[in-house]
């Protein structure tokens, strides 16, 4: 390493190439994904994010949501996301085309979110999330810092929290939710990927060692299913 | 080591750059108790959310986007970067040049970093692992690191000796991959975000770089000076050490994919982080056969480095046997992959830094540790809450692995299953807290004991030297 050029364009050689395969090659791969038009429902998916939803995923990024929550599903034999209820077919690349801020997350002390708004059997409402971010529960944090306590000015606020008991602010006042918690939760309840795109049905392969040599039958039937 | 034996071996390659050095690693003790305070409150949080919950500049996401900054581009960064340039000094036989600039690239680069954690407090992070600074914290940090990364350059280019040595291509590496990593990243990532999953991608080919690419290197090239200078004896197996180097340099960065086993991305990302992780297995095996020396025993530098070498080299196999699926399964999105993350962090980089610091700063200040009994007060300590820190964060990463797979399993009892580990984790983050804040006082006592006119205590009273006297040994 005596030829100080040489030494110097191999280190930026190796560092190029490295960029060139991992995020060029991902990129030429994934970097045209099209929402997929689905002519049976005359629209396409995903659907775009409202205001709201994508002003929410900001702010459920500058909180750092995702150092507890992810937002992917694995495959269905790969750990156990579907039993646990988080989604009925693995994430796919296609399903964060038009989020700013993708929030993937890399840990589990919470609850994966992919699907927080079609979990089965009853979804969390605006309410009920609402509730968790002011009073918070053993497992997770309050963020009272969401929310304002104030006078009732005339008539109550029709976003103001409905809390009971010992939780209740005192007469003539209310808890009424800022702008940045009502976004956050128009985004979590718009955390929805159900539908099944050609990608992200379960391989073939699965399905024929399932149905001992009826391999294409079942993802006939899927094509029919879909809602 | 004695009096007599540092100030034997003080030259002035360290004197010429004692204040901008000492400037820097004050830096670097600061923001390693900064960053302890915060890895104790991230810690907490994890057994007892509610903890300062109701601030919103400590929720848990911030808290540990602000710890992980704190302590790699405040404490990693500062320590490994004046260890770096004053081993290439030495190596190159001639004082370090453009010490000015690495003053005032000092200051920028600890500002950039105090303006982006503040910028994480108030809500402005980009969500990227080790990419977490707000996009207007980073070209301050990227100008400053080239005003210090020049007297190492010129250190290299105008060394005595025509060949070179394995720390000379580890530091030299490691400054020059920096800039072109930093900037790729904020392009792709901050500035005109790439699209969806893509960004996921970008960013862990960014985090592994910033670990093989540059805090590895960083540490080995401490590491490769250290070693055979306290030892007194050649490095065994040097031979290997080019194809051990440039293993990493090339491989390195290959392994962006690993923690997006199972994700929404062609499975071709993971796969090849996976063979990576495995290739990378002979660099660790070349470092492990290089440095074995370091287990022989000697002074605290050495016991330090032979700790770093050890953690080092366990991680990396441990890195290889995680990345595969049927490993993965259970490890990823769990405590296992942040004790994995500290073994590699605190355990390798860190400790091999600390034994840098060790060996480097009586010889920058000319004198022997103020305290040679905090220096072994943080030896035992340190030791202590690292093992402590791994072995309980790795056990509460196992069992929350295997009971996030088992669906019957709810998160509440998850909770209350890794608790005793969680809250041996917090006691770890307390020892290591205390054992940094020891090795910070023992610092500013040296360092202190130092400067002759006695007022000048701290570090950061660094003055700028005159330019008179920069230019009679700029030749």
């Amino acid at each position: 390493m005596k030829n100080g050029l040489v030494f110097f364009v191999g280190l930026f050689a190796a560092l190029a190439l490295s960029w060139g395969a991992i995020v060029l090659g991902s990129h030429r791969q994934l970097g045209a994904l099209a929402p997929f038009y689905d002519d049976s429902e005359s629209a396409s998916f995903p659907a775009r994010p409202t205001g709201l939803a994508a002003r929410g995923q900001l702010v459920y990024a500058d909180l750092g949501c995702a150092s507890c929550h992810t937002q992917q599903v694995r495959r269905p034999d790969f750990g156990g996301d579907q039993a646990r209820g988080w989604g009925e077919r693995q994430s796919v690349a296609r399903d964060y085309i038009f989020q700013l801020r993708p929030q993937l997350g890399g840990a589990r002390v919470g609850p994966d979110l992919t699907n927080l708004a079609s979990r089965k059997p009853s979804a969390p409402d605006t309410d009920d999330l609402l509730k968790l971010l002011y009073t918070g529960s053993p497992l997770h944090p309050a963020y009272a810092f969401l929310f304002e306590e104030r006078a009732i000015a005339g008539e109550r606020s029709a976003v103001a929290l409905k809390l009971t008991a010992g939780l209740a602010p005192a007469a003539g006042r209310e808890i009424v939710p800022t702008e940045r918690a009502l976004s956050l939760v128009a985004f979590l309840l718009s955390l929805n990927t159900s539908y099944d795109y050609p990608e992200s049905r379960p391989l073939p392969k699965a399905a024929a060692k399932k149905d001992a040599g009826h391999g294409a039958a079942p993802a006939a039937k899927k094509e029919g299913e879909k809602k | 080591m004695t009096i007599a034996s540092t100030n034997a071996e003080v030259t002035a390659i360290d004197t010429q750059a004692r204040w901008p050095l000492l400037l820097m690693l004050g830096g670097a003790l600061k923001w390693l108790v900064v960053a302890g305070v915060l890895s104790l409150i991230v810690s907490i949080q994890l057994h007892s959310p509610a903890f300062l919950a109701e601030y919103s500049v400590f929720t848990h996401g911030r808290a540990v986007a602000m710890a992980e900054t704190a302590f790699v581009y405040g404490w990693a960064a500062n320590a490994g970067l004046a260890l770096a340039l004053w081993i290439l000094g030495r190596l190159g036989g001639e004082p370090l040049r453009a010490l000015n600039w690495v003053v005032v690239g000092t200051y920028a680069w600890n500002i950039g970093v105090a303006i982006g954690i503040v910028g994480i407090a108030i809500g402005d992070a980009t969500s990227f692992s080790l990419l977490q600074m707000p996009g207007y914290a980073q070209p301050l940090m990227l100008v400053g690191y080239a005003a210090i990364a020049v007297s190492g350059i010129l250190a290299w280019s105008g060394r005595r000796t025509d060949g070179t040595f394995a720390s000379h291509w580890y530091a030299i590496a490691a400054l020059f991959l920096f800039p072109w990593l930093f900037s790729a990243a904020q392009a792709m990532l901050v500035w005109t975000p790439v699209r969806g999953v893509l960004q996921a991608v970008a960013a862990g080919w960014f985090a592994q770089g910033v670990w093989t690419l540059w805090l590895a290197p960083l540490a080995l090239a401490v590491a490769y000076y250290v070693v055979p200078k306290v030892t007194g004896r050649a490095l065994s197996g040097y031979d290997f050490a080019p194809h051990g180097f440039w293993t990493l340099i090339v491989i390195g960065a290959w392994t962006g994919g690993r923690h997006l086993v199972g994700g929404p991305l062609p499975a071709w990302v993971a796969t090849l982080a996976i063979v990576s992780c495995t290739l990378l297995l002979f660099h660790t095996l070349v470092v492990a056969l290089n440095l074995r020396g370091a287990f022989g025993g000697g002074g605290t530098a050495l016991k330090f480095i032979a700790f770093g070498v050890g953690a080092y080299v366990f991680g990396g196999l441990l890195d290889a046997v995680t990345a595969f699926r049927s490993v993965a399964l259970v490890t990823q999105f769990t405590h296992f992959t942040t004790a994995q993350q500290q073994l590699a962090l605190y355990g390798g980089v860190s400790m091999i830094l600390f034994g840098g610091i060790y060996f480097a700063v009586p010889r920058l200040t000319g004198r022997p540790w103020a305290s040679a009994a905090f220096v072994a007060g943080h030896r035992v300590t340190v030791v202590l809450g690292i093992v402590l820190l791994v072995v309980s964060l790795a056990a509460a990463g196992w069992i929350q692995g295997h009971d996030l797979n088992n669906p019957k399993i709810s998160f509440a009892d998850i909770a209350l299953h890794t608790r005793p580990w969680l809250l041996l984790a917090t006691a770890a983050q307390l020892i290591l807290l205390s054992a940094n804040l020891l090795l910070l006082v023992n610092f500013v006592r040296s360092v202190g004991a130092c400067c002759c006119c006695g007022e000048e205590t701290a570090p950061a009273e660094a003055p700028f030297r005159p330019a008179a006297t920069m230019e009679a040994h700029a030749s």
